[in-house]
């Protein structure tokens, strides 16, 4: 079926985020890993593995649509020096992803390209909630202090 | 504990290499699910899988040594209009990265790192096993022929 005005390149620029959202969770992982946060390193591979299955989902349906699907791209990756680091970071970085895959809504819905607008809202769905769940990190570490917190990372 | 001399560089290049692999077999598994084969799809999420898996390991050990893993550098990715052809890019893929895994393990034990040459080992035994999946495809399709080799990719195995 191919795709209605627009689409394509839309789903394009997430695919580029997506993917670099896997590289960059990857990396977070093993950085909490190796600094003896298990459960931090647990969690960004749960991200990672989220980030894979979009990324996934994202070149079948531009493929059905009749696209090419560029998995050869990435932004920046960011990293940082600290837990806290990366928690910033990744909330900016996931509060961007909402605002892209909120225009993109918009944008299937205008041309009335309704799937591919569902599959993109269960996308925000998931990006909403690793929004909660950095900006609840860091609500926590402005609570219990930051050594408080990263002592309860170690153990997942 | 500090790397010895030259296995951050190589260890490095693996990281890009097996990043590369990640997004070819994620491309590679939505192709042939868009063009119906469930079998081969369910294998090349397979083979991503194990790649993320060996990324991470060697990440981890990157940042052991050290070192600064550098998680932005991407390869080419190759793709095809057939089965046939994205197997052939695979081997090929899977090629370079036993050379290049063989060439860091025997550079490994030439400085004495046998922790990383035995990691390094471990993935080269997995890559050679890829190889020998896609040799095997490609020798079958010769065999029976292509229509009837695709037409067993229809349906993942229960």
């Amino acid at each position: 079926m191919k795709a209605k005005e627009g689409i394509l390149d839309q789903l394009g620029t997430i695919l580029t985020a997506e993917l670099t959202a896997v590289h960059q969770y990857l990396l977070h992982a093993e950085l909490c890993r190796h600094w003896g946060y298990e459960r931090l390193a647990e969690k960004f591979q749960h991200l990672y593995t989220e980030e894979v299955t979009h990324s996934g989902q994202l070149v079948r349906h531009m493929l059905y649509l009749g696209g090419q699907p560029d998995v050869g791209s990435l932004e920046a990756v960011r990293d940082g020096r600290s837990v806290k680091d990366l928690f910033e970071t990744n909330l900016a970085f996931e509060q961007e992803d909402v605002e892209m895959l909120r225009k993109a809504i918009a944008h299937a819905a205008k041309v009335g390209d309704f799937t591919t607008r569902q599959k993109l809202e269960e996308m925000v769905v998931d990006s909403e909630e690793h929004v909660d769940y950095f900006e609840r990190q860091l609500a926590t570490i402005a609570q219990v202090g930051l050594t408080g917190y990263l002592a309860e990372q170690i153990k997942s | 504990m500090k790397a010895k001399e030259g296995v951050l560089d190589v260890l490095y290049k693996v990281v890009t290499l097996e990043l590369t692999a990640v997004h070819h077999y994620l491309l590679h598994a939505s192709m042939c699910g868009n063009w119906g084969y469930e079998r081969l799809q369910h294998e090349f999420h397979e083979h991503m899988t194990e790649e993320t898996t060996h990324v991470s390991k060697v990440i981890d050990h990157v940042l052991y040594l050290e070192g600064e893993p550098d998680v932005q550098k991407l390869g080419a990715v190759s793709s095809g209009q057939g089965v046939q052809e994205l197997f052939n890019a695979d081997l090929k893929l899977e090629q370079d990265d036993v050379k290049l895994l063989r060439e860091a393990i025997a550079h490994c034990a030439k400085v004495g790192d046998f922790t990383t040459r035995h990691l390094l080992e471990e993935m080269v035994v997995d890559s050679e096993e890829h190889v020998d999946w896609f040799e095997t495809q490609l020798r079958t399709i010769k065999q029976v022929g292509l229509e009837n080799y695709l037409g067993e990719q229809i349906k993942k195995d229960s």
